[in-house]
């Protein structure tokens, strides 16, 4: 029921409400949900072709024979992608917050300094890191020869992947130091006052007070790295481009197969198919989200 | 805290040291512990700083000096590299065209954050915790770019800088999130007030209440304004044609033309991120206090 509504004509608010609601749906909600449509039929990239009903067609072209190897090399390497980058991004993060969150000298400074990749965007980041990782001559290769070894970097099939979630680890830091800190910022001093009375130390205050009372915190940066890095495709398709076996992803699939990764082609591929490789994605997403939550939830009711 | 107690007293390396009266200060400034955490901070700044720092001294070489001694100090010191790179890649007509898309579906969207978020933290529309629900369910939406494709091509607007602008504004993320959160410290005397004295509910949303959250707005647009700026998928799909590219996409291609030549390349990326540099040094404090709001909200 809505609530006492102080100004005289609902006309106002009515207005502004529908239509801010209605180009929201139009332009997001009603695209999303339309995928589930559109991944029953073969809807291409032109316009005026007729769009044919077939079915779960796209579904079984995903798990045949000639695709079901390519696609599970894609779901491989989004749950390594995805759960690497969460686990290291969330450690790592953990030790800076906890480390920014004494009392050191310049710590704004530190914090704004790991947050600014959150700001460069991908394009930014992916070419400084093309740079340092470049082949022939660079700080990568250099670091690489000391071990007299060599290596293409992003074109080598067997560490690209690792290069990329090592960007986006760097990239992605920032953001869960900073809800680490709020977390941390969010402890009352007092616990801490009583536990050094008790002749706790630093490391025992640590695991007996921060960690226990950080885990909210904790479940929403786990919650959000883990939705972010399953969708996430932007960085491998800047730093390895779009048809790279090694770093292909479900989501960058979902691309490739709908707009054929370059900025020229695109009109002939079927968007049908590539809306079914999202929707497996999404219920993908869903199922590994919803698990990790209760998993959380259930962690953090136990400490 | 029976825990804590219960426990070991003190391990001995964690106790804190015991100084004689005349060193207290000096020792308590370099414990163990804090030499560590300033070691791993210096770590963590290098991994940082080192790659800025590796771009700006690549842009101020030339492509052989890169090549001969890709790590060394610049010694040439090319500052034509920024004036080159500025000039092929037209990054002015691009960064123009970033300025244009950002500041409109920057604007737009938080307009729109505006027109839904405010009622629904009133409660003055019905149903307000299935509202609510939606704009939570709105950040877990599946990748719909086929179907944006589709219908921005069927609305003719493929190519079109108002097709882009339209999509890149309708995705709300957290805004309408971060002002139901915020509004909750406005009081609703104020609209009560407000609309005693026969003010509208319109004058009311768009005149009185923006003074009032100014910094939930501002917070709104920022994070609006990196996610267009740094748009790249969105841009690739729907603005094919390269003189409506934003600076991204130009760079992008840039990078394509001028593979091997880093000297160039890195001009260019410093060009591109310079911008955004600056702005983030001064809207810095803003940012990370709103993101930190944004997951507490």
């Amino acid at each position: 029921m809505s609530e006492f509504y102080p100004f005289g004509g609902r006309a106002g608010l009515r207005s502004t409400f529908s239509l801010g609601m209605s180009f929201v749906l139009v332009f997001a909600i009603v695209p999303a949900v339309a995928v589930v449509v559109i991944s029953f039929t073969d809807i291409r990239g032109l316009p005026y072709i007729p769009i044919n009903w077939v079915g779960i067609e796209n579904y079984l072209t995903f798990f045949s024979g000639a695709k079901l190897g390519y696609n599970l090399h894609a779901l491989q390497n989004t749950l390594v992608f995805a759960f690497s980058v969460t686990i290291f991004q969330n450690l790592i993060a953990l030790l800076i917050a906890v480390v920014l969150s004494t009392k050191l000298r310049g710590r704004t400074f530190y914090r704004a300094v790991v947050f600014m990749p959150t700001v460069l965007g991908v394009t930014v980041i992916g070419l400084i890191w093309s740079l340092i990782f470049n082949p022939s001559a660079g700080p990568g290769a250099s670091i690489w020869s000391w071990f007299g070894a060599n290596s293409a970097f992003f074109g080598d099939q067997h560490i690209a992947l690792a290069l990329v979630i090592f960007v986006q680890v760097w990239a992605g830091l920032g953001l869960a130091v900073v809800i680490f800190l709020a977390g941390i910022q969010a402890i009352p001093e007092e616990l801490y006052e009583c536990a050094s009375i008790d002749g706790a130390g630093a490391s025992k205050k640590l695991r007996h007070i921060t960690v226990p009372l950080l885990a909210p915190s904790f479940t929403a940066n786990v919650l959000l790295c883990i939705v972010g890095s399953l969708q996430s495709y932007q960085l491998a398709y800047v730093l390895t481009g779009p048809n790279n076996p090694a770093t292909q992803l479900l989501s960058l699939a979902v691309f490739t197969q709908a707009f054929g990764g370059g900025t020229s082609s695109g009109s002939s591929q079927s968007q049908g198919y590539a809306a079914a490789i999202s929707m497996v994605q999404f219920v993908i997403v869903g199922i590994i989200s919803i698990a990790v939550l209760v998993y959380l939830r259930r962690q953090e009711s136990k400490t | 805290m029976t825990t804590l107690t219960s426990g070991k007293r003190v391990d001995s390396a964690e106790a804190p040291p015991r100084p004689e009266r005349g060193r207290r200060r000096r020792r308590r400034l370099f414990t163990p512990g804090k030499v560590v955490s300033y070691l791993f901070v210096l770590l963590i700044m290098v991994m940082y700083l080192f790659p800025l720092g590796f771009l700006i001294n690549t842009a101020l070489k030339s492509t052989t000096e890169f090549y001969k001694d890709p790590v060394g100090l610049t010694k040439s010191f090319q500052f034509g590299n920024f004036a080159q790179a500025w000039q092929k890649g037209h990054f002015g007509a691009y960064f123009m065209n970033s300025v244009m898309y950002t500041s409109v579906a920057a604007t737009l969207n938080t307009v729109v954050s505006l027109v839904v978020g405010f009622p629904v933290s009133r409660g003055y529309v019905r149903h307000r915790k299935l509202w609510y629900g939606i704009f939570v369910a709105m950040l877990f939406l599946p990748n719909a770019l086929m179907t944006q494709f589709q219908l921005v091509l069927r609305l003719n607007l493929y190519d079109t800088a108002l097709g882009y602008i339209l999509i890149m504004a309708s995705g709300l993320g957290v805004g309408p999130l971060l002002l139901v959160g915020y509004l909750k410290s406005v009081p609703k005397e104020m609209d009560e007030a407000a609309a005693l004295d026969g003010i509208g509910y319109w004058r009311f949303m768009f005149t009185f209440l923006p003074p009032l959250i100014k910094p939930v707005l501002a917070t709104i647009f920022i994070l609006q304004a990196i996610g267009v700026w740094n748009d790249i998928i969105l841009a690739t799909i729907l603005l094919p044609d390269p003189a409506k590219s934003p600076i991204t996409l130009g760079l992008f291609a840039f990078q394509g033309t001028y593979t091997s030549q880093w000297g160039l390349l890195a001009a260019a990326t410093m060009i591109v991120a310079a911008p955004l540099v600056v702005a983030y040094v001064f809207l810095q404090k803003f940012l990370v206090g709103g993101v930190a709001g944004s997951v507490k909200g």
